[in-house]
């Protein structure tokens, strides 16, 4: 299955299927037969599953795993702070002597062999007495012997795998979703037996009706069909009356109130008639739409559950543990203990674990969770540090601000909330029909009993009656849900799930399409854009000597030389916290970093070529050498999917946090026409709402934790395959992979939903049209207005089904 | 015809099992993760091999 995949690329890695770009410096054997790796971190997984005997994982698994970062970034050690009582009782229970129960959280699990992979693995532990991981939730729970297996021995084995592995902490809203889902399950199996059951009595009413019937056994028949059938309406069909009325009581006219209507008068008046044995009874039909609209809705909000990461929140990414300072001695603690105060050590490559002063120390800190911009901050003794931006060029000690509550964090995440809550509520286009829906039949319905009245006055009731269940709107009210599972399944095979309620719709009608810059519409990464060489001096030697001495810094820059060729031994190299490095090659000194730190070696060194881009300089004691501009580059696809958009007369706007000139650069460059730099989120926020207020339907793209406040308020939302946690789960779309083709793809899926929810409602309403004046007339017998409401409905799915083709 | 006085009860007594048995499968917890259910039934439960260094596997309870 898993070769069956492979994409446009010839051999992408094995493990995570992400694309070689030449390179097999990695490999690990599998099953006998070599197989390419992209990195370290795959080869680890790869090879730690192979050793363990585990390579049939590979021929089930039915989508690439997630390329593994979190192994190199959190060693074995980082996991023994869960061995503490007080940080394990977020995840622990007793069950009985010996036997523990815990409950991990894990992400990256691509498919259903994952489940496999890591229930083996973690049963093999000693004094695993048995493990099970749930999907739709990302969960593992674990039966252990404390005494035999310490629980950061849990965490290291998952985390080996190249799974994201976090304790799964009880939270209120997840625990309600779980009891939904179930309760869900509950009513659709209720309403399947009970349509069963009473479709069998049914039949042989019809067959009653018209073979003729002894009238003991119609009562009877009417009988037991009353009692499943009343079970079923009080049980199963208890939400759509729940939400009519709780509709109803706001002004709100939605499609569960002609729902409701519908299978309450039918109900009354079939129970009405087996009381008094005379007229016509429905029972079938009401369990039969019960069921169907039940069973479209269910699998409707499972398409949008399914690997929703709604339960992260922005303090899933800031430490466990903490290194605090008492009475003079360093101690680790549970993050949560921090105070107002307290004196913390934050190590280099590190979150910073709370907002605080830096007391001791220099470094520089990334900040892009909240300003988008990629270039670290550099901080001195004095300055202020954020919790949730990274640490990254030496080791800090900083005072906190105070305790997590108080942080720019979580100030991020309330206002990310707010944003959520102002979130426009774009009326379904079933919910606006439906207020006028039920006025067409009502009035024609009391129509009916007038004119009925006058002529047969004695069947007048039952034949106003048959036409409100002929109107039932069945096939009305499962265009919707039928039309958007099947949009979201072919979405999801195409790569970007759909989480958000009405993401679909808002998607078709979006006429603003607004992106974030870094990491978004660029790579997010910077990467070497120019050398130019000074008086003489060879380009390639001078990027091999900057390559060289880059070696020996940690900062961002550092890494866009990694793929330079041909470094030298550096002696005596000297990193220099917010200027550069300097080092001696083939007993030339050299330095490389800012022009003030370049000019200290080598005054010569003249200005810096453009004003725009991002220089730095590299010098020898003797002469300037080059300059080296950085850039971060523009994803392949960006271009193509701006001018698709601009071709579809969206407004399309960039929304940065980056306050340098590159946002209007790059906007120029790829036709983008309005921009907007240097914004906090809740600019970004203030905007989108400004936007919405004048009546736009605003669709963002974005990436960064500073984004997920606008992501949250927009219409509609994509998140990057890449994105921080609270962003993803506050988008209503998640691209699985980086490629922004994805977007026109979602558009025209949105669409085509668009058009068939519109085909099933003109089917629908067509229907009703015909069969409304025939009851009215008195001519729809009850199994007519049954086999009706079927093959309308049956319809309306066949239809919906045709979303399901792949897109193209 | 008289056995439907009979039979129909049996019917409903039947159903209401049904329910109950379902009901109970809900909420002990086995349709919570549908897609994991649905592809294990389709695999050949095939124990992989315990790894060479370890002697014993730890008894499933």
């Amino acid at each position: 299955m898993a070769d069956a995949q492979a994409t446009t690329d010839p051999t992408p890695c094995f493990h995570c299927g992400e694309p070689l770009n030449g390179e097999d410096r990695f490999a690990v054997e599998i099953n006998g037969v070599s197989k390419p790796m992209c990195c370290p971190g795959c080869q680890a997984v790869a090879s730690l599953i192979a050793g363990s005997g585990m390579a049939g994982f590979y021929d089930q698994r039915s989508a690439y795993n997630e390329r593994p970062e979190q192994l190199i970034a959190a060693p074995a050690e980082s996991f023994a702070p869960y061995d503490d009582p007080q940080l394990a009782q977020l995840f622990l229970r007793r069950e009985a002597d010996q036997q523990w129960h815990a409950s991990l959280l894990i992400g990256g699990m691509t498919c259903a062999a994952c489940t496999w992979l890591i229930e083996h693995t973690v049963q093999r532990l000693p004094g695993v007495a048995s493990a099970n991981v749930n999907l739709q939730q990302g969960r593992l729970d674990v039966r252990f012997d404390r005494d035999q297996l310490p629980c950061s021995a849990l965490f290291t084995a998952v985390a080996a795998l190249g799974y994201r592995v976090q304790p799964f902490e009880a939270n209120a809203r997840r625990e309600q979703l779980a009891l939904d889902y179930r309760q869900d399950l509950r009513r659709l199996a209720v309403a399947g037996i009970g349509m069963m059951q009473v479709g069998m009595f049914g039949v042989a009413l019809h067959a009653g009706d018209i073979q003729g019937i002894a009238s003991e056994y119609q009562g009877l028949l009417r009988w037991v069909s009353l009692i499943v059938a009343s079970f079923v309406v009080i049980f199963s069909a208890r939400p759509f009356f729940q939400s009519a009325w709780q509709h109803l009581k706001q002004g709100a006219l939605v499609m569960d109130l002609p729902v409701a209507l519908a299978i309450g008068l039918a109900w009354v008046a079939s129970g009405w008639a087996t009381l008094s044995g005379t007229g016509q009874v429905y029972f079938d039909s009401i369990v039969m739409f019960t069921f169907l609209l039940l069973l479209a809705r269910f699998i409707e909000l499972r398409s949008r559950r399914r690997d929703n990461g709604n339960w992260l929140d922005a303090q899933s990414q800031l430490p466990v543990t903490v290194t605090l300072q008492k009475e003079n001695q360093w101690v680790q603690v549970p993050r949560l203990q921090i105070q107002a105060d307290d004196r913390l050590l934050v190590t280099a490559g590190s979150v910073f674990p709370a907002d605080g002063k830096i007391l001791v120390g220099a470094s520089a800190a990334r900040e892009d969770a909240f300003s988008g911009e990629h270039l670290p901050r550099d901080i001195a003794p004095g300055d202020s540090v954020f919790a949730g931006t990274v640490n990254i060029e030496s080791a800090v000690e900083i005072s906190s601000y105070g305790t997590y509550a108080d942080t720019r964090l979580a100030a991020l995440q309330r206002s990310t909330e707010s944003g959520r809550q102002g979130k426009p509520r774009l009326a379904g286009l079933a919910d606006r029909l439906a207020s006028r829906f039920v006025a067409i039949v009502l009035l024609v319905t009391a129509a009916t009993a007038v004119f009925w009245s006058q002529v047969d006055p004695e069947r007048a009731l039952w034949i106003s009656l048959s036409v409100l269940v002929v109107s039932c709107p069945c096939a009305l009210a499962l265009a919707t849900p039928a039309a958007l599972a099947n949009a979201a399944a072919a979405l999801r095979n195409a790569g970007i799930l759909v989480h958000g309620d009405n993401a679909l719709e808002a998607l078709a009608r979006t006429n603003h399409l607004i992106f974030d810059k870094t990491g978004t519409l660029t790579h997010g990464d910077l990467t070497v854009a120019k050398v130019i060489a000074i008086s003489g001096q060879d380009a390639a030697e001078a990027l091999a000597l900057a390559g060289s001495l880059q070696q020996y810094s940690n900062h961002p820059i550092a890494e866009a030389f990694s793929d330079v060729d041909g470094k030298r031994q550096v002696e005596s190299a000297d990193y220099r916290i917010g200027a550069g490095i300097s080092g001696v090659i083939n007993g030339v000194t050299y330095r490389t970093g800012s022009v003030e730190f370049c000019r200290e070696l080598c005054p010569a060194l003249p200005q810096p070529p453009t004003i725009s881009d991002y220089w730095i300089a590299l010098v020898s004691e003797v002469a300037p050498i080059a300059w080296i501009s950085l850039n971060d580059p523009v994803r392949e696809s960006a271009a193509a999917v701006i001018q698709w958009g601009n071709a579809q007369g969206l407004t399309i706007e960039l929304l940065t946090g980056d306050s340098s000139g590159q946002g209007p650069l790059l906007a120029e460059q790829l036709g983008i026409s309005e921009v907007r730099a240097g914004q906090t989120p809740e600019d970004k926020l203030a905007h989108v709402s400004q936007l919405q207020t004048a009546g736009a339907v605003v669709t963002m793209v974005g990436d960064g934790l500073n984004d997920a406040p606008v992501l949250g308020r927009a219409d509609t939302s994509i998140a990057m395959a890449n994105a921080a946690d609270l962003t993803r789960a506050q988008a209503d779309l998640v691209m699985v992979d980086a490629d922004l083709q994805i977007i026109p793809i979602a558009f025209r899926k949105a669409r085509q939903c668009r058009r068939v929810i519109l085909q099933n409602f003109a089917w629908a309403l067509s229907y009703n049209a015909c069969a409304i004046p025939l009851a009215a007339s008195g001519y729809i017998a009850p199994w007519a207005a049954a086999v009706g409401m079927s093959l309308s409905s049956l319809l309306v799915v066949g239809n919906s089904l045709r979303l399901n083709r792949p897109v193209r | 015809m008289e056995s439907l006085y009979f039979l129909i009860p049996i019917a409903l007594l039947f159903c209401i099992v049904a329910i109950k048995l379902l009901l109970w499968a809900i909420d002990n917890g086995q349709y919570d993760d549908l897609d994991k259910e649905a592809w294990r039934v389709l695999v050949d439960e095939e124990a992989p091999a315990p790894p060479p260094e370890k002697e014993t596997e730890e008894p499933p309870r």
